[in-house]
């Protein structure tokens, strides 16, 4: 789609478009680099860290609600949307790329660099907030203070295939759709291992956004593979704290601002096409 | 609780049992306060471990994995998941920890099973970055094996 309104009573607008972390441009690499080291030097809750604690440590763990449960695709929608409001406000015009773990089939090299430019590489680590860090050691769950990853340890679950993908778009019942997809997302949390393996500290690695965003995506394409089909009616008025939205705020992510697209090329009509956002 | 090795059930791919379209093996009451692990899960293959390959020559049906909640980290009681009656007027979400349950499609690995009997064998495991691990953090309370026509 290309347009989208949060309401009939305004006009249509031009939507954001998510893209392919290794279809990215080098500057929409730049811009969304920028923005995650802007939100990373936050400390307050505009920033990295308080938007990641969201869904695990510090207490409450707020995805508590969502996983193993129905509104796992609703929740996370609505935690992708708030931040990338965070990321926008630090570099307008970003948006979320995902990962696409069917045919990338190791982490993207965006987020494997260590360096960039001579400068550490956001996508690569990120620090963990600390009250995080002393709760979970609390726990007897010890982690670094900067995130890291085992990429497809000994004894990882396999990164789902495009195969997979296909057989969970096929199935015609929300209930069954998300349950067997938050399955093979369950599985990448597991092949990245590291920070990512673990509920209380995964959304510290910025890869976190990249595979939430895939998830999200592959939610967009089973809504748009199945119009008829949709989250059970008696679920719509449930709330997904602590955002302010209920599961029917999520359904339809035009009315969010965004969709997903596989290349995105802007004109000004007088010079050149650019690649953009 | 680390492997896990069923009674003998009966199977519904057998000789002389009607044909489905899908079997779903249902796990209920699954733990996941615990890391994170993957459980997989194999047909009629009780010696299966964690160099078992995931292939239908050694009736692997697919697996579970728990994206774990790794401990508790609140105080004590935290993590207790209430039981008993709810208030009828406690609105609040169910607790973090209620346990979870698992579905795995397992519709090809079961038709290949002409047995009249079927034991299903879980194998739980932990990866690490030098070797795997068997994971010592599956509980649930039962599983049902389902096929749908």
């Amino acid at each position: 789609m290309s347009t989208g309104s949060v309401s009939p009573q305004k006009p249509a607008v031009p939507l954001r478009h998510r893209l392919n972390i290794d279809a990215m441009t080098s500057e929409q690499r730049a811009a969304f680099r920028a923005a995650m080291s802007s939100a990373m030097r936050v400390s307050d809750e505009r920033g990295y860290n308080y938007q990641a604690g969201i869904h695990g440590l510090p207490l409450p763990i707020s995805c508590d609600i969502a996983h193993g449960r129905p509104i796992f695709l609703p929740w996370h929608r609505a935690y992708l949307y708030f931040f990338e409001l965070t990321l926008r406000d630090q570099q307008s015009g970003v948006t979320l790329p995902w990962w696409d773990w069917t045919t990338d089939r190791r982490v993207p090299e965006a987020y494997r660099e260590t360096d960039v430019d001579g400068h550490p590489n956001p996508l690569y680590s990120a620090k963990v907030d600390p009250t995080a860090l002393a709760q979970g050691a609390q726990a007897g769950d010890r982690r670094g203070a900067m995130t890291r990853r085992e990429p497809g340890a000994a004894g990882a679950p396999p990164l789902p295939t495009a195969s997979e993908i296909s057989g969970v778009l096929a199935l015609p019942s929300f209930l069954d759709f998300t349950h067997q997809l938050e399955q093979l997302h369950n599985n990448v949390h597991v092949w990245v291992g590291g920070h990512m393996g673990d509920i209380p500290f995964a959304a510290f690695d910025p890869i976190f956004w990249a595979h939430h965003a895939m998830i999200d995506r592959v939610w967009r394409m089973w809504q748009l593979r199945h119009p008829s089909a949709g989250v059970p009616h008696n679920l719509l008025g449930e709330a997904l704290p602590p955002f302010n939205m209920t599961v029917r705020h999520t359904l339809d992510s035009n009315t969010l601002g965004y969709d997903y697209a596989v290349r995105s090329a802007t004109s000004s009509g007088t010079g050149p096409a650019a690649e953009t956002g | 609780m680390g492997p896990f090795v069923s009674q003998p059930i009966a199977n519904p791919a057998a000789a002389g049992e009607p044909d489905f379209t899908r079997a779903d093996l249902v796990f209920y009451g699954v733990d996941h306060s615990g890391p994170s692990f993957e459980a997989r899960i194999f047909l009629n293959t009780p010696d299966a471990g964690l160099s078992t390959p995931r292939d239908p020559d050694s009736g692997y049906a697919g697996s579970f994995t728990i994206f774990g909640h790794a401990g508790c980290a609140g105080d004590a009681g935290h993590c207790d998941v209430p039981t008993g009656p709810a208030d009828p007027f406690d609105v609040r979400p169910p607790h973090a920890l209620t346990p979870q349950t698992k579905t795995v499609i397992i519709t090809d690995a079961l038709r290949r099973i002409t047995d009249a009997e079927l034991t299903i064998k879980i194998v739980p495991v932990r990866p690490g970055a030098l070797s795997a691990e068997l994971a010592d953090t599956l509980q649930f309370d039962e599983f049902r094996l389902l096929t749908f026509l």
